[in-house]
């Protein structure tokens, strides 16, 4: 019998892409992993004897503290938003995710100009009420600062996270409750709370990563933590690995935020029966309690968004005719396309990475695609130097081995190339998590029916499946578009030698005295963080009905 | 002709170490139908998912019309294999119209791909205007679709997941009827999967029953309900008694009497005696024969249902004629037409 010699079952193209993009991205993370093998660096004593213990001290408190407010702040929100009827309930619904637009490090500065001396506080204190305070109202320049400042721009991820839990929940559990003879404030306790509790430490889980991340508030505060500890090392000291010991510490950090995660959620994975499935109707209240709910969400909009926003706008109306011009235009157009094509390559190989799982014959594939998304959990400062040590090696490689007379430059690291590939492996779960959602909700049928009609993988990619989840597509690009434009740590490492991103410009001005020119930079930076959040807002509502 | 051969195809999913097929082998006809009949878990999608394929045994071969489409870790790929398949959920391609789905898969075909598909509609009986998209149809309707964009590509071997499942009861024996005219008159080789008997007696011309990953039997109807291999495809077609035998050389011991039969010797251990309601005949009084206490008469105008009880309180049914009567607490005496035997562990 004539054997039909065809492909191996388990090989298409899609696999090998696919493994190339992996190892790309797997790349700086082991690289960190590797390199903690090595000697320390000679400033390594030094840091271990005077700065290691405060920067452990000062990034655990500011974990702690932060996921304490966030949770009192994003929880109560929440549960006032999903149960309560009063004025603005609506609205409130989605004014409380703005803060998300708001980078902390914009939140920072903009706080310490409200609290000046020159600021619109002090300035009415003593113009109408001929009270002066000498230096700043309130120092926030400090720990507690920094807690508060990231704790008002991180909170709405418990907020948007615990309200979808808390309107999950079946109205006939807390009529359940409420018949047993429990209270409002009991339910909350005993029902609502356990069962939101995954979903809570997730969001808590999430706002910590951030924590992590920060890099400009803290540094704008002189707060050390591991990540200005990291900066110290790599542009002060220039010893690149102690800044891959410290980073290696804050992966221990990163990893035991995801276990506590895990842990915590178990199997517990609480269903809520289909059929009952009707959402928590909405109580209506004394017309006392409606004025305390529409304050708390009011006061706490108010801090979060609105006062800094009005600041912001201010310093803008103040300085716009000295700095929107040919250049400020120029780094608008190159932050949106860095962003743009970050975006666009991010979604890219989501989908390469996740067609071929979709073609793969074997279930394991799946955890391990997954490695790509892991970029998202790892601070922006360790990814920089993950990235930059292979770069720089390969650099010095080349110019070695076939430009041995010739000055060493720049290849890849210090190019808008490593710029780019760390804004992949940093964003790559926000990417890819859309794209995913869309492939999961069109089912594997589609593909395989094209398939069996006699297209081959790559035409139905194109005809049938890519068509199917352009809304998953364009989420992808959209989100990450807004993470790169926000980006600070990372881009201050891997940027080209005085090339400036909106945040990096921002960021710059605002330490160089100048927080009135920077808010311009900020505008474009919010006002773009804005507009996914409203936009995904419509989409969580469109689920919900 | 043989158009399509499975010899020992095995396949296993990682997650249980159960298999899913285990050594499997059938050949197919040109122009049948046959049908896959098994509970949930017997491995009948899966089958179809590797002779389409769309998953790869761990072993065996696959032969599709004088080719091997499958040996060891070589196989031809789903979109060279003219393998046509109608999905369960149908799987209309939601952002291309009826005409569109249908002429999708005759871009390699050659001719007139607008009249083929146009015709093929035509042939499933779709009277829609045909620049309607999937979801302006009802379920009927779009199967019949999927059924013309899977048939007008001219596939060597059709295949249908649970082609019946999301019908309801009503349209159901109007739709089995249509759908086997539509395949008989295309002249397709047809599979398909079902979980209910009354698909498989009613549309196919084979049936291959499936349970727990192994080929039970492959026949004509006929054959699988009168002479069923084995209890499990007994039992899938139709009530079957069961009474315990304890063997001696003559015959077996039964709550119901002593059965005389000459295969007791060949038996150790107690056998299950397994019989159709109607394979019992029910005879005068004898010593030689089966007996029960009457517990209670069914009756269905053509037929009755006789239940008789053991000692236990363990019941039987005969099927027996319309027009005997019986009185309550009679004994009954009967003998056993045919009958199957299985060692009970």
């Amino acid at each position: 019998m004539e054997l039909v010699k065809r492909n191996y079952y388990w090989w298409n193209r899609w696999a090998g892409f696919a493994l190339l993009i992996l190892l790309a991205v797997v790349t700086p993370i082991g690289t960190i992993l590797f390199k903690l093998f090595e000697k320390p660096g000679s400033s390594w004593s030094h840091i271990v004897d005077n700065l290691l213990f405060g920067y452990f001290q000062n990034t655990l408190l500011l974990l702690i503290g932060v996921a304490l407010v966030t949770f009192l702040l994003g929880v109560s929100t929440a549960w006032l938003v999903s149960n309560y009827n009063f004025p603005g309930r609506k609205y409130f619904e989605w004014l409380l995710i703005l803060p998300l637009g708001f980078p902390g490090y914009i939140m920072a500065y903009t706080y310490v100009g409200i609290l000046d001396y020159t600021g619109p506080i002090q300035g009415f204190l003593r113009n109408t009420l001929g009270i002066s305070v000498r230096g700043s109202l309130i120092d926030i320049m400090n720990l507690p600062g920094a807690i508060f400042i990231l704790s008002i721009t991180l909170f709405p991820y418990v907020f948007l996270i615990s309200r979808t839990s808390f309107l999950q929940q079946s109205k006939t559990l807390q009529e359940a409750a409420s018949l047993l003879g429990s209270n409002r404030l009991n339910t909350f306790i005993k029902v609502a709370l356990p069962l939101a509790r995954p979903a809570i430490v997730a969001g808590i889980a999430l706002a910590s990563m951030e924590v992590l991340n920060d890099y400009g508030t803290v540094k704008y505060f002189g707060v050390n933590t591991f990540t200005t500890g990291i900066f110290r090392a790599w542009f002060s000291m220039g010893d690149a690995s102690t800044a891959i010991y410290l980073a290696g510490i804050l992966m221990v950090f990163v990893f035991v935020i995801l276990y506590i995660e895990s842990l915590q959620r178990g199997n517990k994975r609480y269903s809520f029966n289909a059929s009952s499935h009707k959402p928590t109707a909405r109580v209506n209240v004394s017309s006392g309690k409606k004025a305390l709910y529409f304050s708390i969400c009011a006061t706490l909009f108010a801090v979060s968004f609105f006062i800094p926003f009005l600041q912001i706008l201010y310093w803008v109306s103040m300085t716009y005719h000295k700095v929107a011009n040919a250049d400020f235009l120029m780094l608008i157009y190159r932050s949106f396309s860095l962003a743009a094509i970050s975006g666009i390559l991010v979604v890219l190989f989501s989908v390469v990475l996740l067609y071929a799982l979709r073609l793969s014959p074997f279930n394991w594939v799946k955890n391990v695609t997954k490695i790509a998304t892991l970029g998202y959990a790892v601070p922006g400062a360790v990814i920089a130097v993950g990235i930059m040590i292979p770069f720089l090696a390969f650099d010095k490689w080349v110019f070695s081995t076939f430009f041995p007379n010739y000055n060493p430059g720049l290849i890849f690291s210090g190019t808008l190339f490593a710029l780019g590939f760390a804004y992949v492996v940093r964003f790559m779960a926000v990417g890819y998590n859309p794209v995913d959602a869309g492939f999961q909700k069109i089912g594997i049928h589609v593909n395989e029916a094209s398939r069996l009609l006699g297209t081959r993988s790559s035409r139905t990619l194109w005809k049938i499946d890519l068509p199917l989840i352009k809304t998953g597509l364009f989420t992808g690009i959209l989100l990450v578009f807004v993470d790169v434009l926000k980006e600070l740590p990372l881009t201050l490492i891997l940027r080209p030698f005085n090339y400036h991103t909106l945040a990096t410009k921002a960021f710059d001005m605002a330490t160089n005295e100048m927080i009135a020119e920077s808010a311009n930079a900020a505008l474009v930076i919010i006002l773009t963080g804005i507009i996914p959040i409203i936009f995904l807002n419509k989409m969580i509502k469109n689920r919900e009905v | 002709m043989i158009i399509l051969s499975l010899l020992e195809i095995t396949k296993t999913y990682s997650k249980s170490k159960e298999f899913a097929v285990n050594k499997v082998s059938f050949d197919v006809e040109e122009g049948e139908i046959l049908a896959l009949v098994g509970e949930s878990g017997s491995g009948k999608t899966t089958l179809l998912r590797l002779i389409a394929g769309l998953e790869h045994p761990d072993a065996g071969y696959i032969i599709l019309s004088g080719q091997k489409i499958v040996e060891g870790n070589l196989s031809v790929p789903a979109h060279e294999r003219k393998i046509g398949m109608v999905f369960q959920d149908y799987a209309l391609f939601p952002h291309l119209t009826i005409l569109e789905n249908v002429k999708f898969g005759l871009k390699y075909v050659q001719g007139d791909r607008e009249k083929i598909a146009k015709e093929t509609l035509k042939l499933v009986g779709l009277k829609e205007d045909f620049s309607k998209y999937p979801h302006q149809l009802s379920g009927g309707q779009q199967q019949r679709v999927a059924l013309a964009r899977a048939i007008a590509p001219n596939p060597k071997v059709l295949l249908l997941d649970e082609p019946f499942s999301n019908l309801d009861a009503m349209l159901k024996d109007q739709v089995r009827e249509e759908i086997r005219q539509i395949i008989k008159r295309s002249g397709v080789t047809a599979i398909f999967v079902t979980h209910d008997t009354r698909d498989a007696l009613s549309t196919a011309d084979r049936i291959a029953i499936l349970h727990k990953g192994y080929l039970q039997q492959i026949d004509v109807p006929q054959v699988l309900y009168e002479r069923p291999e084995n209890p499990y495809v007994a039992n899938f077609f139709g009530k079957m008694n069961q009474i315990i035998g304890v063997p001696t050389v003559e015959g077996f011991y039964t709550p119901f009497g002593f059965m005389k039969d000459d295969r007791a010797k060949d038996f150790k251990n107690r056998v299950r005696i397994l019989f159709r309601p109607e394979h019992a005949l029910i005879k005068k009084s004898h010593d030689q024969y089966l007996n029960g206490k009457l517990f209670k008469v069914a009756y269905f105008g053509d037929h009755q249902i006789v239940k008789l009880a053991d000692e236990d309180g363990k019941r039987i049914s005969i099927k027996t004629q319309p027009n005997k009567k019986f009185n309550p607490s009679d004994r009954v005496f009967f003998t056993l037409k045919e009958f199957l035997l299985e060692e009970a562990y």
